[in-house]
């Protein structure tokens, strides 16, 4: 089994730590949202989870240890990352772009099969291939770095605030797709989300992390109908 | 009119010089956002290694093709031992670290090979081409197509394999190339070693028309700079076309112009540089941002 099992995770850039010691296990094929206020550490637990940031502390998927190693190694053992902002090759075409999510993967056919694979989650990519990655709207952007993480086939997806800076409307779209890819591919996906809403919806567990630290664990039902949670830390009523 | 036509030609071979130059010093620029100042000193160096080879006995060809290896090899040597260090310092501090490289190698030149000029071997034949008045010799032709020859070989590399496409994708967002996977470090590398490589056949072609030295390439630099400005310090098409025009300029100003004559010649890149900077910072062919947010 492929779980993902994140264990004492400590991490910070220089002295100032920013993530004090964070467990969780999500089991493979599940959807798991990281939720929480500006400035809780979402996105460095992504980054220490991709080896963007330096740890202490263990993650493993699959058994295989993930801290404390570079990026381009933790990409290389199946983990996709879409980093806020989204991490686009702006010059480049949205086929290079595409290309380059495949870029540790052997095998032609299978890459040329995998770029048909993207185009039926987002048809809309076909029709700019050729096109300055830059040129693209938000939304098509997002959709674009998803479709390269795909590429990569990955074992776990890591996704950062995919919904900032985009319409409801695409938002919710973009959502629906995370779900499809999450279902059929049968891709562990940790989703990190000011929009708790959305990202309750599409996720099994969910945790909510202050000040560095994961302050409430549970079922994403469970976070959904906690009263007192949506108040304190989600910013709505239920 | 012939003559002016001749002018043009002859500033097309000392064009394609500047072009090839340019492109080394483009090639850096695209990956790491620096210039390195040294670009035309490692050229003078595998220029003397070239020369070294041919003073053995070597025929210039096999002498060439190993000069562009040990050129390759060397340019990724620096910039894992001596550009690696400061890589993430201020561009400030890898700037001098290129110049403080500048100085090294051109005293290390002159160590081992001494400041006496050397016989450069033309490996092009000496005669001309007749094109009704004009004149085109062939070693104008030979630095022209071997130019056009470098420019062919990069744009394969970048456009059509997945080499290139990696070494664009870490020009364009290191951060992001690293998450898919690519060893950035080792690219970076790599871009050194092209550099340096593009850098030799420079040299290896202006030292026949100048003379070997240790200074050989000061102001081949210049120019290049001038070159890479006018085209686009992000533009390897834009450096060969920067470098021709500057070639061309270089010579009709000479020509034509009463007071500029042979003497202030090395003024007129100062003044591409100038206008380009006043005019179009990011030259013919850079690029203006077009992202959108």
């Amino acid at each position: 089994m492929s779980d993902l099992v994140v264990d004492g995770l400590v991490a910070g850039y220089g002295d100032v730590r920013v993530l004090h010691g964070v467990s969780f296990t999500v089991r493979q094929g599940e959807v798991c949202a990281i939720l929480g206020p500006n400035g809780a550490g979402k996105t460095t637990l992504l980054r220490a989870l991709s080896g963007m940031v330096r740890t202490r502390g263990t993650a493993t998927l699959g058994g295989t240890e993930l801290a404390g190693r570079s990026p381009d190694t933790v990409a290389r053992l199946g983990v996709a990352h879409v980093p806020e902002g989204r991490g686009t090759f702006m010059p480049l075409t949205v086929e290079d772009n595409l290309r380059l999510g495949a870029f540790v993967r052997r095998g032609r056919a299978e890459v040329e099969a995998d770029l048909e694979r993207i185009f039926t989650y987002f048809p809309v990519l076909k029709t700019r291939l050729k096109q300055e990655a830059g040129s693209l709207s938000g939304g098509e952007q997002q959709m674009l770095a998803l479709g390269r993480a795909l590429m990569l086939r990955p074992r776990l997806l890591l996704l950062d605030e995919p919904s900032l800076g985009l319409a409801p409307l695409v938002t919710r779209e973009l959502f629906r797709i995370v779900q499809a890819i999450n279902a059929e591919e049968q891709t562990t996906v940790v989703v990190v989300e000011q929009n708790a809403h959305l990202a309750l919806g599409i996720a099994q567990q969910a945790h909510v992390l202050e000040t560095g630290r994961i302050v409430l664990s549970g079922t994403a039902e469970d976070i959904r109908a906690d009263e007192q949670v949506a108040q304190s830390y989600l910013g709505y009523r239920v | 009119m012939a003559g002016f036509l001749q002018q043009i030609v002859t500033g097309l071979g000392a064009g394609a010089i500047y072009a090839s130059l340019a492109l080394a010093l483009v090639l850096i620029y695209q990956f790491t956002g620096i210039v390195n100042f040294a670009q035309g000193e490692l050229a003078m160096f595998s220029t003397y290694v070239a020369w070294t080879l041919v003073a053995a006995g070597m025929s210039f060809w096999l002498a060439l093709v190993i000069t562009l290896v040990v050129s390759f090899v060397g340019g990724m040597l620096i910039e894992r031992v001596v550009i690696r260090p400061v890589e993430g310092a201020p561009e400030l501090t890898i700037v001098i670290v290129t110049v403080g490289l500048f100085i090294f190698v051109n005293a290390a030149a002159g160590w081992i090979w001494t400041f006496l000029i050397k016989d450069f071997p033309n490996p092009f034949p000496g005669g001309a081409l007749e094109l009704g008045a004009v004149t085109v010799n062939f070693s104008t032709l030979g630095v022209l197509g071997v130019v056009a020859l470098v420019m062919g070989l990069l744009y394969l590399l970048f456009q059509h394999t997945k080499i290139g496409l990696g070494m664009r994708a870490v020009a364009t967002n290191p951060a992001s190339a690293r998450l898919v996977g690519i060893r950035v470090g080792w690219t970076l590398a790599l871009g050194w070693g092209l550099a340096a490589t593009v850098g030799a056949v420079s040299g290896v072609l202006v030292a026949p028309l100048l003379f070997l030295e240790p200074n050989m390439m000061a102001g081949v630099l210049i120019y290049a700079f001038a070159a890479a400005t006018l085209g686009g310090f992000d533009s390897p098409v834009g450096a060969v076309v920067g470098g021709l025009v500057v070639g061309v300029a270089e010579t009709l100003a000479g020509a034509y112009v009463g007071f500029i004559g042979s003497d202030l010649k090395i003024g007129v890149p100062l003044l591409i540089i100038l206008a380009v900077l006043l005019l179009r910072p990011q030259g013919l062919f850079g690029r203006a941002a077009v992202e959108r947010a």
